[in-house]
């Protein structure tokens, strides 16, 4: 294809791709280690590398190594690295996919009213007590997750009923009006149960202190699941960045993707917000650089925004716990902290370009 | 294959653009499409891709257009847009590649060789190979509009309807515009409903582009048909007074109306 003079791309662009993928892969599991093994308790690669042997295969530890290390990394800090990476990984392929469905750079789950909705149901766990029998324990992320896909469910319904096309501005502005709705009930609520709001506000703010293996295996199966499909969508996801209109016309079914879209994109921000609380800023920031450096087509977004976003999320998770230890940080005051400047100087710094 | 329009009405909110439209199109027809903005082209332009929701009835090859699953009728109809804003940097080859989408049977929306050689050619005949690796937010108006025919294009379709294609292009290629659909009228395109003769409907606003193009001319004025015929006949400079309420052929001259 040397014709006209014109260069064939193609295959340094694959190339190049292909060379970036590896090294963001790689880059991922260089901040996953960091991120199990740094803290106040120090412990050596291959001493780590000895402990996960361990578990996987089912032999005994070691013993050269440390009962107490073994204890530390398998069931305090690697649940809890892995789960930070995977929200990270669930909440950026959400924010790709809103922001794809909507036509909105602004958009995310949050803007269909996830986090409130979430955030009202955790404040019925916390502040009224109300809890069901023998799965105590999980009420607070189960309230979170069914009432934050209950208010994108009316949401949806709502913007389809006033509107049969079901266009972004109706979905945009109806989410808006029912999170201020459900933020309104909410704040009702604390008026009433004051003294227990301060609980309210740590699961508000997002953390990933004291997190299991239950977690990490929840999390994987809802997140592979919903991947899987939006993977699936990626090529009609292209051709709904052109518009309703052309998307329709280029033969694909508009309405049917979009509520699909949306409904997986926030199943997978839902069971986020039900096990790390409300952390904004991830699913904006992180699908828009995995766009700067791979191109918009979400074959590859999809993907590179998971291993971003959930780099960046076990990134910030980590500064959270050591940056002020003993205390910590909330982590989604260090996403907002961290993430924004970073944000504002990738997209300002070499020039405004769109998306 | 015919298209059908009977009693067609459609709007935005209550307020109806076309009402009570009855048209006809056979496969192999140029079809012009005039009339004063705001007259309702674009919409009848909509409905007649399914696009939009109307009242009456739209038939493609005796198929309720409404009922068909979108996909098939992009395989029959594709329609060039006004071209809009671009908010995702989509490359040029990218962007066009996307047309194939209706044709292509790729697991995750994925392009076969034959797409891209498909696409390839399509970019060629608009002129925008060159830079096919250019981001869309670095085009003129003119590239981006002749990237948008030739995604159109790639949609294999032996319906090309097109909305104001003209539009940001300069003389030459307005020029070569009128020439490829001219020569394009002419053939077949192969479909999964067997072999179609090529069809064009468009709305143009240079009166010159849509002699040269379409044999046949619709004018449209408050929401209904006012005029249907033989462009060489229906384009006069009675019929154009009453349409565009305005002295079209003294303001124009002769050189497009030869009455």
């Amino acid at each position: 294809m040397k014709e006209q003079g014109v260069p064939d791309n193609r295959k340094n662009n694959k190339k190049a791709a292909g060379i970036g993928i590896a090294l963001s892969l790689a880059a991922c599991l260089f901040i996953l280690l960091l991120a199990i093994r740094m803290g106040s308790v120090y412990i050596s690669i291959p001493d780590l590398f000895k402990i996960i042997g361990s578990h996987i295969t089912g032999r005994p530890l070691p013993a050269e190594v440390d009962p107490m290390a073994d204890s530390i990394f398998w069931t305090i800090r690697m649940p809890r690295a892995i789960t930070a990476f995977l929200v990270g990984g669930a909440l950026s392929v959400s924010g790709a996919v809103m922001q794809a469905v909507l036509q909105n750079p602004l958009a995310s789950s949050y803007t269909l009213g996830v986090s409130s909705g979430a955030s009202l149901g955790a404040g019925f766990v916390l502040l009224c007590g109300f809890s069901v029998a023998g799965i105590e324990s999980f009420m607070l992320p189960l309230a979170g997750f069914v009432f934050g896909l209950l208010t994108v469910a009316l949401s949806i319904l709502l913007a389809s009923r006033i509107d049969r096309s079901v266009s972004n501005q109706t979905i945009v502005l109806i989410g808006m009006i029912l999170s201020l709705f459900v933020t309104g009930i909410m704040n009702f609520m604390m008026t009433f149960y004051g003294d227990r709001s301060k609980q309210l506000w740590l699961w508000m703010t997002g953390s990933f202190s004291a997190r299991n293996w239950t977690h990490c295996a929840i999390l994987f199966v809802v997140g592979l699941i919903g991947f899987v499909i939006l993977f699936m969508l990626s090529g009609r996801l292209d051709i709904l960045t052109f518009g309703e209109l052309q998307a329709s016309s280029m033969g694909v079914e508009v309405k049917k993707t979009k509520i699909t879209a949306m409904l997986v994109a926030s199943l997978l921000t839902g069971v986020s917000v039900a096990f790390a609380g409300v952390i904004g800023f991830i699913d904006l920031a992180a699908p828009h650089i995995v766009r700067r450096i791979f191109g918009p087509s979400h074959r590859i977004v999809i993907p590179m925004s998971f291993i971003y976003g959930g780099a960046f999320m076990a990134l910030c998770d980590l500064a959270a716990r050591t940056v002020l230890s003993p205390r910590e940080i909330p982590v989604g005051a260090v996403t907002a902290l961290v993430g924004a400047p970073f944000f504002a100087y990738v997209f300002f710094a070499k020039g405004r370009r769109k998306v | 294959m015919e298209l059908v329009l009977k009693n067609v009405s459609a709007g935005y909110g209550r307020e109806k653009v076309i009402e009570n439209i009855d048209l006809t199109v056979k496969e192999g027809e140029t079809l012009f499409i005039g009339g004063r903005n705001g007259s309702g082209k674009t919409t009848l332009l909509r409905v007649m891709s399914g696009l939009m929701d109307f009242e009456g009835s739209v038939t493609v090859g005796g198929q309720d257009i409404s009922k068909m699953k979108r996909k098939n009728v992009a395989q029959l109809i594709a329609l060039m847009p006004q071209a809009g804003e671009m908010y995702f940097q989509y490359t040029v080859f990218q962007t066009v590649l996307l047309g194939r989408y209706a044709r292509s049977s790729g697991l995750f929306g994925s392009f076969s060789d034959e797409d891209r050689e498909y696409a390839k050619a399509c970019m060629q005949s608009c002129g925008v190979y060159e830079y096919k690796d250019r981001l869309l937010g670095e085009l003129s108006g003119g590239q981006l509009q002749r990237v948008l025919l030739a995604r159109t294009y790639a949609q294999g379709t032996p319906f090309l309807f097109l909305d104001e294609p003209g539009s940001n292009l300069d003389i030459k290629y307005r020029a070569e515009l009128c020439d490829y659909l001219c020569k394009w009228a002419e053939k077949k395109t192969s479909t999964p409903y067997g072999d179609i003769r090529n069809t064009v409907v468009a709305v143009f606003h240079d009166l010159g582009q849509a002699r040269s193009v379409c044999s046949r001319t619709v004018f449209l004025k408050n929401k209904k048909i006012v005029a249907d015929g033989p462009s060489s006949s229906v384009i006069n400079p009675e019929k154009l007074q009453e349409v565009y309420d305005f002295d079209v052929a003294g303001y124009i001259g002769s050189q497009v109306i030869d009455h």
